[in-house]
């Protein structure tokens, strides 16, 4: 008996297969010749790369003593500097923070042109992504160097790269997470007839809101990495200061300097995750 | 066909008055499917009734009342909501038709880190746009107080102040039911309201429902799998089966049996 149906349960599970065995879905995709090919392409690639990149263990061998020479130099961090070093590390930080601001509010009204749900046109919307990845294509230090250039060393060169690389970072993000918010909420106040405008402030923002908390916290400790570099080409902020204290041979003073760095990329870094926790969990 | 022909004939007013929505020709076909979802769907839904949809998964009941507000873009067919047309519409008019249309969806669609109060204020918006109905911290005092009330009607006044991705399903839709209150709209869409609801808070809302039919004159459209909700809170019942519009009959001369054998 028991036999007999434990039979009868699999000849019907065999014929129910034999009906949906066509749409059964294959475990996994075989990989196509042309993938493979493309696989061993990058491989000899990759090794051709290795050797351009100058990897060479006798250089790093060769280098290990001045490293150490270098090092240690760099203790006792001298302190006779200290003052003005606080204060460049202090604007430093200033054109990282306005910056990052300034691009922030901008990249909002330029996300708004890219996202694929809230552009008025598809040109603009391709206008707009074409500008801001160039913007965030070119590196920060040729931005620094074209700033350089025409408004002149200073503070306010490293400010303005760091809105251009602010927008070409947060614009590009903040369009991207438009687009991932759910449709449906926007969709039922449409249909009730709302505005265009209230279903952006009321549930795009809203809903968009965590990952651009992260985003702009991400933004600005991003800023203040970069800032730190800036000053090697003159666009103001510490990276002077470091970059005359290496010329100078003085490693204490860069030593003091490093530390500063990190100090501030530290501290920012700590506070923008508590700000993250705080303003995540809130309720409007 | 007869009453058809009596539309026809009477002036434009009274026209507006009887029917408040009224569907012909209707068709839909998803791009990158072979069949169409319906075609040629007729009727007309005078105001002040209360209709019921029901038909099997995958009939096309939600994407037809989507296409009855345009929401989806219906192929062909005309739709005249409230004595005027709405196919011809677009932008801010068709906007504007829409304001008297409310409409509760199979998913609740709330904006999920907002409170439930905020959500039910924003039915505000179908009338007023500006700051005053984004959140409930800038709306007015009377707005607050009937955001409330409507909460309160759907029992839901205890968790005003709850993010609504903090809700469960059912308070969810509830919510979503309450913004549709505050809307105050002369005609309802309602896709399965009561779907997620535990059987006695589904009852109250089809209760709820059927007060404002009866007191408010409000026009219902809804869809439901529960037999019993159709026969009990509907004067109409339509039946979408085959992509066409099969059932069109008055709740009275239906019983449970005669519309389960609909599904068949
Ligand atoms: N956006 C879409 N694109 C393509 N096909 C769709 C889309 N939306 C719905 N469909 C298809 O149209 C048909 C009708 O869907 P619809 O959601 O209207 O069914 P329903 O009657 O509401 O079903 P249920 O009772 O499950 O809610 C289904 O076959 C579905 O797969
Ligand atoms: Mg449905």
């Amino acid at each position: 008996m028991l036999e007999r149906g434990g039979e009868t349960v699999t000849s019907a599970h065999k014929a129910n297969l034999s009906v949906i065995g066509d749409q059964m879905p294959v475990r996994f995709e075989r990989p196509s010749w042309l993938s493979n090919i493309l696989c061993a392409l990058f491989l000899l690639f990759l090794l051709w790369s290795m050797s351009s990149a100058g990897l060479s263990l006798s250089d790093l061998l060769e280098g290990l003593p001045n490293m150490a020479t270098i090092a240690g130099e760099m203790v006792p961090p001298a302190t006779d500097r200290a003052g003005p070093m606080a204060n460049a590390i202090l604007v430093t930080f200033q054109m990282a923070l306005v910056g990052t601001v300034i691009g922030i509010l901008i990249s909002i009204p330029v996300a708004m042109l890219m996202a694929r749900n809230t552009s008025p046109h598809p040109i603009v919307r391709h206008v707009a992504r074409s500008v801001v990845s160039f913007f965030r294509t070119v590196p920060d230090l040729a931005w620094a160097l074209f700033f350089v250039a025409s408004v002149g060393l200073g503070a306010f060169a490293g400010t303005l790269t760091i809105i251009i690389d602010t927008i070409g970072f947060c614009a590009r993000f903040f369009a991207e997470s438009m687009e991932e918010v759910d449709p449906g909420p926007s969709e039922a106040l449409a249909s009730i007839g709302a505005s265009p405008i209230d279903r952006i402030v009321v549930v795009l923002l809203p809903s968009a809101m965590p990952s651009f908390i992260n985003t702009s916290l991400f933004s600005l400790e991003k800023a203040v990495r970069s800032s730190v570099v800036l000053g090697l080409v003159g666009a103001g902020g510490i990276g002077a200061e470091l970059a005359v204290s290496m010329e100078m041979f003085r490693y204490d003073q860069a030593a003091t300097i490093v530390i500063m760095i990190f100090v501030l990329v530290f501290a920012v870094e700590q506070f923008s995750s508590v700000i993250r926790n705080r303003l995540l969990r809130q309720n409007v | 066909m007869n009453s058809c022909a009596e539309s026809l004939t009477m002036p434009r007013s009274v026209l507006a008055t009887t029917s408040q929505l009224k569907v012909s020709g209707l068709a839909k076909r998803f791009d990158g499917c072979s069949q169409s979802v319906f075609s040629d769907v007729n009727f007309t839904i005078s105001t002040g009734q209360s209709v019921a949809l029901i038909g099997a998964n995958g009939a096309g009941k939600s994407t037809l009342l989507r296409c009855c507000a345009r929401l989806i873009e219906p192929d062909a067919g005309s739709i005249i909501l409230d004595g005027e047309a709405l196919s011809s519409k677009s932008g801010s008019e068709l906007r504007k038709a829409r304001n008297r249309v409310g409409f509760v969806f199979q998913k609740h669609c709330l904006v999920p880190r907002l409170s439930a109060l905020t959500n039910v204020l924003h039915g505000n918006l179908a009338h007023r746009s500006g700051p005053r109905n984004w959140l409930q911290g800038f709306a007015r005092q009377e707005d607050r107080g009937r955001a409330m009330d409507c909460l309160n009607q759907v029992g839901m006044a205890h968790v005003a102040d709850k993010r609504c991705d903090q809700l469960s399903g059912g308070q969810a839709q509830r919510v979503a039911i309450a913004r549709a209150l505050m809307q105050d709209p002369k005609m309802l869409f309602a896709d399965e309201p009561t779907a997620s609801l535990d059987p006695q808070s589904g009852d109250d809302i089809m209760e709820l429902f059927s007060s404002l039919v009866k007191v408010r004159g409000l026009t219902l459209f809804f869809v439901s799998h529960h037999i019993e909700h159709a026969l009990n809170y509907s004067d109409r019942i339509l039946g979408l089966q085959e992509r066409q519009l099969l059932l069109d009959t008055p709740s009275q001369s239906e019983s449970l049996p005669s519309l389960r054998a609909f599904y068949a």
